[in-house]
């Protein structure tokens, strides 16, 4: 069997739905015809055994002769090694399809959610790429898996057709017209029964998400209490999924009443009709047992090919979806050529904030979204007219921009993974600890390792959600710091920590960026204190420049840091 | 942390097959019901093959008794399919039965653990257990459990039938036995671990997703793209190696099956074809017994389907009957109620020489004794990691102290039981939850009987008034309702203790999440509502510590500063310095 994953997924040759099947089944050529063989195989083995039994039957039997009974028992048992072994062969072709597809699919779904970066939730949302990436890619996967069974089945049903038409041309066309009525009404019968299914799975999902409510607020119920009024509304949900698993429960007994009469029917039918012309003396014994058989295995076929029918719509419409995502284009352009100069003052004309080369600055937003706006605009997250030592951000390739700015907001993620290739972001120099270490210094975040069983080796979780939120903050910072690009750019970056630490973490990052551009959106006046200049945003506007002592005098800033008078 | 938490417990085999024997004779009847009405269907399932093999004999002798034969044989179906449906219908409504009681058990279960173990078991376990071990159960009792006694019931009539056709034509059938019995142990030794594996690594493709998905911002700012396209490299790895794991398994147990099944039909053919020849049965005889042995198959497979999912459906048993298990839940409570318990009105709190270690040997206190009065408002300052929040819990009750006493006018925390402690001390932390219900239960909690009045003045006390009132009371939140920011739900968690109004209030960094300036009006509008409440409030913002009676600065477990913001800014120490450069100062 193939192993994946391919180190280069390759590239849809056009992105539409029917396109992006073929090309999958294209890059796998070999295993779907290989598939498609043992699939044709596997239900004539299976098809030919109740001819085999027959021909026992008659020959044997009837005809009383032991050497054709134990010949035609030895087909029965080739037939059924042949089976076996065609359908364990399919089986794995199979797999190896619906992986590919799977596989291929989510490399290109990852690839395009890091190559959308901070469009993507402009783009789309969050739950759609997801759901592309766990439930579509099942569902392709499935429409290629089904792919050989289908063609299998077809083929089966052409066999036992030609075999069952040779041996009596009216029984065979009332088992080829009467098996796929039955199959009909069966699926007619069970389409509304899924309904219902899906119905009691999202109350019982719901009941679910209650139960899960009730443990993740457990410590407050426990504290200070609410128990009661939990188990009461829990057990009332309860009982009410109960009554509808066994309104559901009747239903689906109706529906196996139905499933059971319904062949059972047909194989009655087929049996009178069969037993008459055997007494005309059209039939043989061993052909109605043979008959009888074929009644019993037509069933699995036609079902599969209204199975794989089904599968191969599904996959349609998933494939309509990836490719959906794979044609949308981040909105921000890989831009010029244009190389801003190392060294350049940074000025947004929109606001009219002018960010002074190798300076700490501090930077104070009446209003917070102004803040998240003015960073997006200096990072060039958003179309922008900031200039960089004369150079507009917009004429300089983005991946330059990214590679020479970071902009580091608490909305930043940490990543699964150990502990020092996460902190260790691309273009941060690898090698010994001592910058990490140093970068973890001045995030004031040695305690944090110091509590980790396994230090820098210790696996952290997706969020790095075993840490509290001052925590995160203060490796994010750390992460941030050590990527040490020509201008730093951190929003609000000790909101979650105590007034001890955010003091520590002022004067280190001051120290360790001494020299190069940082700036730092924040309304701390323990963080603006260590600031060489301090700009005040008002309204969106740059209203005032100065040290954070000096800006104390205007009552705007005042009262926006300084909180004793904050208190509105 | 990622210290490993001691964990639940779990029940043994034994409880859990003692419970499912209680289950079983609790509910005798319907069970004998159902199996009674499974009986008759697959014996009336048994007709068919029978009177084919007759049918067969009639026509090799020219006898006509093809329509009598047919409509018998239609007769039979017919029994069978309702009979079938029936026996489906009763033994449904049981499962549901025992599934809702099962359920309910655990929740109750749930809602009785102990604080000291919800917080150290922590929460995944149990969420665990709430979703996959209640969906395991359901699947094992909705389906696993009536499919193997469908089956186990259809085997033995079907061997039974056999064994009346002619014991020698039954014994065909057992050379499948050991097959199938070695080669299902095989397997499922070693599918159960694969099948986990081979879940695990998707769970880890979908997290690597959601990672990139959810920050694909940061992927951008730190250019971590193709550090997440070979994160999703090793995962297909990972999964793929796992897939070509039981894909092994199944390549060597699927085979050797399929061949067992065949062998029984293939003997039956020869040797009850030889015993005709011998005219030691008859052809009627022989017919139906291949045809029986054909369709002991279907049986024999759904057995074998369902034999794992049996065990698993146990395990998840074991797991959820271990929660009702836990030692304190299951006498109800760990505290005794003592009667000279009784705290009347606002009492003072006192800790005496309290160390306390979560690891032994790793003191996290250190000997912190400390005596506030009724009515007084103690703001705790210091450091990430100094063990305020511990001391926090500690008055709260969750722990009892390693060594040393607190107690609350005068009567030891841990012997107070729950409705009193509850009374006393409560305690509000960073860490909020808006539950699936309106916002009126939410606030509820506190006091389950208290008025829309009184839940509205205690919204208005946390300044939660004006964006409560717009949703309106009824509105549902939480998960699948609106979704309530993180300072509104902080707000919603303070408004909960101010319904429920016990003397002593501990605030864990319980305003962190609102910004600066409505953080400080909220306590001060709680302040005027709390009024005569023994406060302890844990915060990193000063402006909270200005506006306390007193100042406990807390380093390494200790507490170093004590007194009046006035007092200590005097003092010249630790505290004073914080305060000068917060209050922008420093420079001078």
């Amino acid at each position: 069997m193939r192993r994946f994953p391919d180190a280069d997924p390759g590239e849809p040759s056009r992105l539409t739905p029917g396109h992006y099947l073929l090309w999958l089944a294209r890059t796998q050529l070999g295993v779907v015809l290989l598939g498609a063989f043992y699939g044709c195989l596997w239900p004539t083995a299976q098809a030919l055994m109740p001819y085999a039994v027959g021909r026992a039957v008659d020959d044997g039997l009837t005809g009383r002769d032991r050497g054709d009974l134990l010949l035609w028992a030895g087909v029965v048992l080739a037939l059924g090694v042949l089976q076996a072994a065609a359908g364990i062969l399919q089986d794995r072709c199979a797999l190896t399809n619906a992986l590919g597809a799977r596989y291929r699919t989510l490399q290109l779904v990852t690839r395009q959610a890091a190559r959308l970066g901070a469009t993507l939730p402009r783009k789309t949302s969050a739950g759609e790429v997801m759901s592309v990436g766990v439930a579509d890619v099942l569902q392709l996967g499935r429409a290629l898996d089904l792919s050989s069974r289908g063609i299998g089945s077809v083929v089966a049903i052409g066999v036992v057709a030609a075999v069952m038409l040779a041996t009596s041309w009216e029984l065979g066309l009332v088992v080829l017209a009467g098996v796929p009525v039955m199959v009909w009404a069966v699926g007619a019968l069970l389409r509304p029964m899924h309904d219902r299914q899906a119905r009691l799975r999202d109350q019982q999902a719901e009941l679910s998400a209650h139960a899960v409510d009730i443990v993740g607020g457990l410590r407050v119920l426990r504290g200070i209490g609410g128990e009661e009024l939990f188990a009461r509304r829990f057990h009332a949900e309860s009982q009410r999924v109960r009554h509808a698993g066994v309104r559901l429960a009747a239903a689906e007994a109706v529906f196996e009443s139905a499933r059971m009469l319904l062949p059972g029917l047909l194989v009655a039918l087929v049996v009178f009709l069969g037993a008459r012309s055997a007494l005309a003396g059209d039939l043989t014994a061993g052909q109605l047992v043979a008959f009888y058989g074929y009644a019993v295995f037509l069933g699995t076929p036609v079902r599969r090919i209204t199975v794989f029918a089904s599968a191969v719509t599904k996959g349609y419409v998933a494939a309509r979806r990836v490719v959906a995502l794979l044609a949308l284009t981040p909105s921000i352009d890989g831009g010029g050529s244009a190389a801003p100069p190392v060294g350049g003052d940074l000025v947004d004309p929109a606001s009219e904030l002018v960010v002074k080369a190798g300076g700490f600055t501090g930077v104070a937003c009446t209003a917070p979204a102004d803040a998240a706006e003015l960073a997006d605009r200096l990072g060039r997250y958003v179309p922008s007219e900031v200039t960089w030592g004369g150079v507009p951000l917009g004429d300089a390739a983005l991946d330059e921009v990214r590679r020479r700015i970071l902009v580091a907001g608490n909305e930043a993620k940490l990543f699964a993974g150990p502990l020092r290739a996460e902190l260790t972001a691309d273009g941060a120099v690898a090698g010994d600890d001592s910058r990490l270490l140093a970068a973890i210094e001045v995030a004031s975040a040695a305690d944090v390792l110091e509590a980790l069983p396994d230090g820098l080796d210790t696996v952290v979780t997706a969020g790095g959600k075993e840490f509290s939120g001052g925590q995160q903050q203060r490796l994010r910072l750390a992460r941030a710091v050590l990527t040490s690009p020509d201008v730093l750019v951190l929003v609000d970056p000790t909101s979650a920590v105590d007034a001890h630490t955010e003091a520590r973490i002022a004067a280190r990052l001051a120290a360790a960026r001494a020299g190069r551009t940082t700036i730092v959106f924040a309304t701390s006046p323990i963080l603006l204190d260590h600031a060489d200049e301090v700009v005040l945003v008002d309204g969106g506007r740059a209203v005032a420049v100065g040290t954070h002592a000096s800006l104390l005098a205007d009552p705007r800033y005042r009262g926006l840091v300084a909180r004793e008078e904050g208190a509105a | 942390m990622n210290e490993a938490s001691p964990g639940l417990p779990v029940a043994s085999v034994r409880e859990v097959r003692r419970h499912a024997r209680r289950l079983a004779l609790r509910h005798r009847r319907e069970l004998a019901v159902a199996v009674a009405l499974h009986s008759l269907g697959a014996a009336s399932g048994l007709a068919g093959p029978w009177l084919i093999g007759r049918l067969v004999e009639a026509v090799s002798a020219g006898v006509d008794d093809v329509g009598r034969v047919t409509a018998l044989i239609c007769v039979f179906v017919a029994t069978q399919a309702v009979l079938t449906g029936l026996a489906m219908f009763v033994s449904a409504r049981l499962g549901e039965r025992v599934l809702a009681r099962l359920r309910e058990e655990f929740v109750d279960g749930v809602l009785a653990l102990p604080l000291g173990t919800v917080e150290e078991a922590g929460t995944g376990d149990l969420v665990t257990r709430t979703t996959r071990d209640v969906d395991l159960l359901a699947r094992a009792v909705r389906y696993a459990i009536p499919d193997t006694l469908i089956s186990a019931v259809t085997i033995v009539l079907t061997l039974g039938g056999l064994v009346l056709l002619g014991p020698l034509l039954a014994l065909p059938c057992l050379v499948a036995v050991p097959i199938l019995w070695a080669a299902t142990r095989w397997y499922l030794r070693r599918a159960r671990d694969g099948y986990l594996r081979e879940n695990a690594s998707y769970s880890r493709l979908a997290e690597g997703l959601a990672e990139t998905v959810d920050g694909a911002r940061t992927v951008e700012a730190l250019r971590l793209g193709g550090r997440r396209a070979a994160r999703v490299d090793d995962d297909i790895a990972a999964s793929s190696a796992a897939e070509h794991y039981t894909m092994r398994l199944r390549t060597v147990y699927l085979p050797t099956i399929d061949v067992a099944f065949v062998l029984p039909v293939v003997a039956t053919l020869v040797v009850g074809g030889l015993l005709y020849l011998d005219g030691m049965a008859s052809l009627a005889a022989v017919t139906a017994a291949t045809l029986y042995t054909q369709q002991l198959l279907i049986p024999v497979d759904t057995l074998l389907f369902w034999l794992n999912e049996v065990q698993i459906g146990g395990a998840a048993m074991a797991r959820l009957r271990g929660v009702g298990r836990s030692p304190a839940a299951a006498s109800g409570e760990s505290r005794g109620p003592r009667a000279d318990a009784v705290v009347a009105g606002s009492a003072a709190v006192e800790l005496r020489g309290v160390s306390h270690a979560y690891r032994a040997g790793h003191d996290v206190l250190h000997d912190v004794s400390l005596g506030i009065a009724p009515g007084e408002r103690l703001a705790v300052v210091g450091p990430s990691g100094a063990g305020k929040s511990t001391l926090g819990k500690l008055i709260a009750g969750i722990h009892a102290p390693r060594a040393g006493t607190i107690t609350v006018g005068g009567v030891p925390v841990g012997a107070l039981s729950l409705e009193e402690l509850r009374a006393e001390v409560a305690l509000v932390t960073q860490e909020h939850h808006v539950f699936r219900a309106s916002l009126r239960d939410n606030v509820l909690l506190g006091r389950p009987s208290a008025s829309d009045a009184a839940v509205e003045s205690a919204l208005r006390a946390v300044d939660a008034w004006s964006w409560a009132s717009s949703l309106g009371l009824s509105t549902a939140v939480g998960t699948g309702g609106v979704e309530l920011s993180p300072a509104q739900a902080q707000q919603l968690a303070l408004a909960r203790l101010v319904l429920a109004d016990p003397h002593t209030l501990i605030l864990d960094e319980a305003t962190s999440l609102l910004d600066p300036r409505a953080a400080r009006h909220l306590e001060r509008s709680l302040a005027a509502v709390l009024a005569g409440r023994t406060v302890i409030a844990i915060a990193h913002r000063l402006h909270t510590a200005h506006d306390a009676d007193r100042i406990a600065v807390m380093e390494a477990g200790r507490i170093v500063e004590l007194g009046s913001h006035d007092e200590l800014v005097a003092a010249g120490g630790a505290y004073a310095a914080l305060w000068a450069s917060w209050h922008g100062t420093a420079q001078a």
